[in-house]
């Protein structure tokens, strides 16, 4: 439908994930899965192809005895969120015309 | 949120409006814990200040200001463990930067005030006259280093925050100091270290 648009980025939950990120420095697992309703093991799956695809960085550390994970956008998934909304912008205002 | 394949552009940028609304959301109810705590402490210290001032002996009660530094700071380390967990945004540290600038300008003041009227340090260092002319430039000189400390702390430049502490707390008591034409001196002073020069500062950085 959009064949322009990163297909990494154009799906609800990776979307929202990175919309949460790019407001914050860092977010925390548990955060994360709050703000975005999402399930654990459902949000670990798309945090997981992000971290491959170089979009976020994720750290595994713990906070006093429990493990915790700490999610970071990284300058390619900055460029790759701003090219996404810019492709998005081009299509809403095609459509328009 | 599930995949869908069929995500139109008008809800991808729904999904991101609400995202970065629904965190912001989060991130403000948070800090009124703060807000609430420090403003209920301001109220209860005015309060009892003036009732002791009137009743018990004058201005020495000012010093239960130091009181509530501590209390508030020790409240505030409570607030931290029990309130949810937030990440850190451009509008958190912005938040920070403000208040903690302004507790480092008025506390850095009621000390040195402090120190003056406990008798450790003489009014003569301050006012030669001994009398306060707490005019309007003293006040213009602390609200320029409050600016530019803050502009230093977002722009992370530690020079720029020096120099708003240099300027706004010298300039209030310089201010103080000179109580006639000699202030506009200090306020030209002032704008030399709280605005030209932070301001060639930022210009050199982004030149780089």
């Amino acid at each position: 439908m959009f064949p322009n648009l990163d297909p990494l980025l154009h799906s609800e939950l990776r979307l929202a994930v990175m919309s949460l990120l790019m407001s914050a420095d860092e977010a925390e697992f548990p955060y994360i899965k709050e703000q975005t309703g999402a399930t654990a093991g459902n949000l670990s799956v798309q945090i997981e192809k992000l971290s491959t695809a170089g979009y976020i960085e994720v750290e595994k550390t713990f906070k006093g005895k429990k493990p915790c994970t700490i999610c970071r956008v990284t300058p390619t998934g900055l460029k790759a969120f701003e090219n996404y909304v810019k492709t998005l912008k081009n299509y809403l205002e095609v459509g328009k015309k | 949120m599930e995949e869908n394949k069929n995500l139109t552009a008008e809800r991808s940028l729904e999904i991101i409006r609400e995202s970065i609304e629904r965190s912001q959301r989060t991130i403000t109810k948070n800090s009124s814990w703060s807000m609430m705590w420090w403003g209920m402490l301001v109220v209860v210290f005015s309060l009892l200040t003036a009732f002791l001032w009137k009743n018990y002996g004058g201005p020495v009660w000012n010093f239960l200001w130091a009181a509530m530094w501590v209390i508030g700071y020790v409240g505030e380390w409570v607030i931290e463990r029990y309130k949810d967990p937030v990440p850190t945004t451009f509008v958190s540290k912005t938040i920070g930067y403000v208040w903690s600038t302004f507790g480092i300008f008025v506390g850095s003041v009621s000390l040195i005030l402090g120190l003056i009227g406990g008798g450790i340090l003489s009014w003569e260092l301050i006012m030669p006259n001994v009398f306060i002319f707490g005019g309007i430039t003293s006040i213009i000189c602390l609200c320029f280093g409050i600016a530019t400390t803050i502009t230093g702390a977002v722009v992370k430049n530690r020079v720029i925050q020096i120099c708003g502490l240099v300027a706004g707390l010298g300039g209030f008591f310089g201010a103080l100091h000179y109580p006639d034409h000699r202030q506009l001196f200090v306020m030209a002073a002032v704008g030399v270290v709280g605005l030209v020069v932070p301001g060639l500062i930022i210009r050199v950085q982004n030149q780089k």
